[in-house]
C-alpha cells in the first residue's frame, strides 16, 4: 500500500522498513537469544565483568542444577496437567456455548452473550483475595483440580468469544441436509459442524493453553509445595538460587520452550484466532 | 443467518433449524449449562464475595462486620495512594509506548515489501513468554554488577548511572521497557488487523489528489482506523493496571516501594499479610476502576457510531 513517485524513493522506503523492522525483531529476540547463551554458561563465568555475550565453553552445570530439583519433578508435570485439561475443557463448553449463541435465539440469548462477554473485563486479578478464601474455606488451596476450575472459567469468555466467530461462518444449510440425511442433531455437530470448526477450536486451544501455562498470580496464591506450576517454581528459584543466573536462565530456557514450539508450529491458526477475536471488538 | 420460526406455538423460541430433537424448548438451555454454571460459581460468585469480604475485618478466626471502613483506612492510606500515583505512570507509559511503537510497525508492514511477514513471527515471540520468566530474563540484562545492558550503559553512558536497577525511576523504567516488549506484540497486530480494513481505493483516489504521505495518514487512515484505536488503548490500559507478575519477578515492588503499583499493593495486603478485609477493598476499587474505563470506552464508541 505505497504509492509510488520515483524508484529512488521506493528504494528508500524498502530499506527503511527493512531497517526498523529488523530493529524491532532484534529487540524482541536480543533477551531471548542472552538468556540461551547465559544458560550454557558456568557459574564462574557468569560472575565475571565485564560480561561475555558467547560462553566460552559450553556448559551444562545450570540445566543439570534444574532437572535436578522440583522444577524437572514436580512443577513442569503439573504445568502440562493444568494447561492441557484446563484447555481441553475450555475448548468443550466453549464450542456449546458457541454453537447455541450462533444457532439459536431465545429471549434474552442476546444479553446472555453479552453478559458472558462482559466477564472478560472483570480482570483475574479483583477475583484473586474471594478465591483464596473460597479456596482455604474448601480445602482446595494446593489443588490442581481447583486451580484448573479457575482457568477454565478465566479463560471461557474469550475462547466462547474466538469459537463463536468460526461458527459464524459455517452455513446452516451444511446441518440442515445432514440432518435430512437422518443425523440426529448431535451426530450432524460432532460429524458436519466439528471437522469444519476444527480450525478454530485448535486456535482456541491453543490460545487457552499458551495463557495458562504462562499464567502466575492464581497459581502463586492458590497454590504452594508441590503443587506449584513453572511460575510460581521459576519466581522461588530467584530466592532459592540467590543469584546463579546461568541456573534461573536454563529454568526460563526450559519453561519457554513448548510454548514457542507451540506458536512456531501453529502460527497460521493462531494469528487467525488472534485477528478474529482482536477485531471483532 | 435463517431463522425459521418455530411451526409450534412457543412464542419466544425461534430455532435456526428445522428438527423434532433440536427444537426442544430446553435444548439450547443445556448446551449452555455448563459454561453458565462455570462462570457463576468462579466469576461472578467472587467477584460478588469480593463485595462482601471488603465489608469484614477477621480476627483470629473472628469476622466482624466493619462497613465501609476498610475503603476509608485504604482510601487514606499514603502507600496506596502513592501506590496509585506508580499505577498511571506504569500504565500510562505502557499504554503510549505499545500503542504509537505498535502503529509504526504496523504501517511498515502494512506495506508489503517481500520476507516483512518473518518479523511479525519474530515480534510475537515475547507475546507467548511468562512474564515472569521476562522479567527474569530483563532483571538478568539489568543486574547492577553483571548485567550487560548495565554494563554496556556503565561504559558508554555513564551519565545514566551505574546501578539503574536500584534507583527509583530507573526501576520504574526497566519494568516499563520489560512491558512494552511484552506487550508490543499485540498492539502492532491489532494496528495491522484495523490497517488492512482501509480499502485501498481510497488511499490511491487521495493519492491521486495530491495528497502526500503524512496527509493520507492524518485525513484517511487516522479516522478509519480510529474505532480500533480506542478498543486498543482500553484493552492496553487493562492489562497494565491488572498486571503485576513482571513487577514481581523484576523489583519485587522495590526498590523502597517505587514499583509498587495498586495491583501489587492489593496482593501484599490481601493475601502476603493476610489482610483480606482490605485487600478485598483494594480489589473492588481496583475492580470499579476497570469499570468506568469500560465505560468510556462504551460511550465513546456509542458516539462514534451516531
Amino acid at each position: 500500500m505505497h504509492f509510488v513517485n520515483s524508484k529512488l524513493t521506493k528504494r528508500f522506503d524498502l530499506i527503511s522498513t527493512h531497517v526498523i523492522l529488523g530493529g524491532f525483531a532484534l529487540f524482541a529476540l536480543f533477551p531471548i537469544v542472552y538468556t540461551l547463551m547465559t544458560s550454557f554458561k558456568n557459574e564462574t563465568e557468569v560472575l565475571t565483568r565485564p560480561p561475555t555475550f558467547f560462553p566460552s565453553t559450553l556448559v551444562t552445570e545450570g540445566y543439570e542444577v534444574v532437572f535436578n530439583s522440583e522444577m524437572v519433578r514436580y512443577y513442569i508435570p503439573n504445568s502440562i496437567f493444568n494447561s492441557m485439561v484446563s484447555s481441553v475443557v475450555v475448548v468443550v463448553l466453549a464450542s456449546l456455548a458457541g454453537y447455541t449463541f450462533t444457532r439459536y435465539k431465545f429471549r434474552g440469548s442476546r444479553a446472555l452473550e453479552l453478559a458472558i462477554l462482559g466477564l472478560m473485563m472483570i480482570p483475574g486479578l479483583t477475583n484473586l483475595i474471594p478465591l483464596y478464601r473460597i479456596a482455604s474455606e474448601l480445602r482446595a488451596l494446593n489443588s490442581n483440580i481447583f486451580i484448573v476450575a479457575v482457568y477454565t472459567a478465566g479463560g471461557l469468555p474469550f475462547a466462547i468469544w474466538i469459537i463463536r466467530s468460526f461458527f459464524e461462518t459455517i452455513p446452516i444449510e451444511l446441518e440442515e441436509a445432514a440432518l435430512i440425511d437422518g443425523c440426529t442433531p448431535i451426530q450432524a455437530l460432532r460429524m458436519v459442524i466439528m471437522p469444519l470448526a476444527a480450525p478454530g477450536l485448535l486456535a482456541g486451544f491453543l490460545l487457552m493453553f499458551v495463557d495458562t501455562w504462562n499464567e502466575f498470580l492464581a497459581a502463586l496464591v492458590l497454590l504452594s509445595g508441590n503443587a506449584r506450576t513453572v511460575t510460581v517454581g521459576m519466581y522461588d528459584f530467584q530466592s532459592s538460587f540467590e543469584i546463579a543466573y546461568h541456573v534461573w536462565t536454563a529454568a526460563c530456557i526450559l519453561i519457554m520452550l513448548p510454548v514457542i514450539v507451540l506458536f512456531i508450529g501453529l502460527r497460521k491458526q493462531f494469528f487467525e484466532a488472534m485477528l478474529a477475536g482482536a477485531l471483532k471488538g | 443467518m435463517i431463522e425459521v420460526t418455530s411451526l409450534e406455538s412457543q412464542p419466544h423460541i425461534r430455532v435456526g433449524t428445522v428438527t423434532p430433537g433440536m427444537r426442544t424448548k430446553w435444548f439450547p438451555f443445556w448446551l449452555l449449562l455448563p459454561s453458565i454454571v462455570v462462570l457463576l460459581a468462579l466469576q461472578v460468585g467472587p467477584t460478588l464475595y469480593s463485595f462482601y469480604l471488603s465489608t469484614t475485618r477477621m480476627r483470629q478466626g473472628v469476622v466482624t462486620d466493619v462497613g465501609l471502613e476498610n475503603y476509608g483506612r485504604i482510601l487514606n492510606m499514603p502507600s496506596f495512594r502513592e501506590a496509585l500515583r506508580l499505577t498511571l505512570i506504569y500504565a500510562g507509559s505502557y499504554v503510549i509506548l505499545t500503542v504509537l511503537l505498535g502503529l509504526l510497525i504496523a504501517l511498515l508492514l502494512n506495506r508489503r515489501f517481500k520476507f516483512t511477514g518473518i518479523y511479525l513471527v519474530l515480534i510475537f515471540f515475547p507475546w507467548v513468554i511468562s512474564d515472569v520468566v521476562a522479567g527474569t530474563m530483563w532483571r538478568w540484562l539489568w543486574q547492577p554488577t553483571y548485567g550487560l545492558i548495565q554494563n554496556w550503559v556503565t561504559a558508554n553512558l555513564p551519565a545514566f548511572g551505574e546501578h539503574i536497577y536500584t534507583t527509583a525511576g530507573g526501576a520504574m523504567f526497566i519494568v516499563v521497557m520489560a512491558a512494552v516488549w511484552r506487550g508490543l506484540a499485540f498492539t502492532t497486530l491489532v494496528c495491522l488487523g484495523a490497517l488492512q480494513t482501509v480499502p485501498i481505493e481510497t488511499l490511491e483516489s487521495a493519492a491521486l489528489d495530491g495528497a502526500g504521505r503524512f496527509r493520507r495518514f492524518f485525513r484517511v487512515i487516522l479516522p478509519q482506523i480510529r474505532p480500533t484505536l480506542m478498543v486498543m488503548v482500553l484493552l492496553a490500559s487493562i492489562q497494565a493496571i491488572n498486571s503485576v507478575g513482571l513487577i514481581f519477578s523484576i523489583t519485587n515492588g522495590g526498590p523502597g516501594g517505587a514499583t509498587k503499583t495498586a495491583a501489587f499493593f492489593l496482593l501484599e495486603t490481601g493475601w502476603r499479610n493476610g489482610d483480606f478485609g482490605r485487600g478485598a477493598a483494594a480489589s473492588v476499587i481496583l475492580f470499579f476502576i476497570n469499570l468506568a474505563l469500560t465505560l468510556v470506552y462504551l460511550r465513546l464508541m456509542g458516539r462514534e457510531r451516531k
